[in-house]
């Protein structure tokens, strides 16, 4: 368990700053990639070797925190929309029925997806929970977050690597 | 590593992120599929997991957006051209050093510009992603490579 902890402790600090709606804002991708590398300095800590780290180890480590992140940061998203009965989706959603409606398609074309997004939106407002949007969320987070993690722990372990035999 | 494992590694990774940048530009490669409308909600809920996507600093095309800010577009498409360059194997490995300092004018763009010394540019933000994406790229995939190294080793 204590070889797990360092992600768990930065994958779930990812996944609540995921939501943060400021701090997503102001950090972008930064917040998966950074919580790997912070996943790698605890781990060292952890264990008390300040040695080089192997890369594998490292993407490793990032691998994990993004999904530890992808989890975490699903699971508050539809709990929020849940207890509040507004998301994201609500808030954009007069901004994405302009940009459908801005395409040269057929009227029966955009309808459908018009549909779609109006059954999400209602469904969220009356109930707080829509299934699609949950798995939508919970898809794109298990996909996206694994890969900037990974990238994370690489760029992580290159860096202190670095740091590392500047100090030898 | 055999070379052909090492190519077919690039290959796939050059996929991967022209799949990436190809969503990137939805909105435009829609005017040509109209079907593909449907995915589009989907893809910007994708894309807002890894940028803010204001409106205000989209990148336009005509009337059409991408669906991340100028800054991520560039850092996607300098990876883009990178993956391309490294295909063809014309490149050569980016230390920590060279890697740091090319993270500098976008770092600096993003404090100069939220301080209010300039109003945003989509151009600079573009190019500062452009230097960053593409250097980063090189970077990371060294990183992959000797992992796969590694692993066939073992």
């Amino acid at each position: 368990m204590k070889k797990y902890l360092p992600v768990l402790v930065t994958g779930f600090a990812a996944g609540v700053l995921h939501i943060v709606p400021i701090v997503k804002g102001l950090t972008c991708c930064l917040v998966v990639p950074v919580a790997a590398y912070f996943a790698i300095v605890l781990y060292q800590k952890s264990n008390n070797n300040f040695e080089q780290i192997e890369l594998k180890k490292g993407a490793t480590l990032g691998l994990l925190t993004g999904l530890v992140a992808a989890i975490f940061g699903s699971f508050f998203d539809i709990a929020i929309t849940l207890i509040t009965k507004n998301n994201d989706i609500l808030n954009s959603f007069n901004q994405l029925t302009e940009t459908i409606d801005m395409f040269p398609f057929p009227q029966e074309t955009k309808d459908e997806v018009l549909n779609l997004i109006q059954a999400v939106a209602t469904s969220i407002r009356e109930t707080g929970f829509s299934l699609l949007y949950s798995a939508s969320i919970f898809v794109n987070n298990m996909i996206v977050n694994p890969i900037f993690g990974l990238i994370g722990g690489l760029v992580g372990a290159k860096i202190i690597n670095s740091k590392n035999s500047k100090l030898d | 590593m055999h070379i052909f494992s090492k190519k077919i590694f690039e290959i796939f990774l050059f996929g991967s992120i022209l799949l990436w940048c190809i969503g990137i530009l939805w909105e435009v490669i829609v005017q040509q599929f109209p079907q593909l409308l449907i995915a589009l909600p989907f893809l910007k809920y994708n894309y807002s997991i890894v940028c803010h996507a204001e409106p205000e600093k989209l990148f336009h095309f005509e009337n059409y957006k991408t669906l991340v800010c100028s800054r991520c577009t560039g850092i996607y498409f300098g990876s883009l051209v990178s993956a391309f360059f490294i295909l063809l194997g014309k490149y050569k490995n980016v230390s920590t050093k060279v890697l740091i300092l090319s993270s500098v004018p976008m770092f600096l763009d993003v404090l100069l510009h939220s301080l209010g010394f300039y109003t945003y540019s989509h151009n600079l933000s573009l190019l500062t992603g452009l230097l960053l994406g593409s250097l980063g790229f090189i970077y990371i995939h060294d990183a992959l490579i000797k992992i796969l190294l590694e692993m066939k080793r073992n």
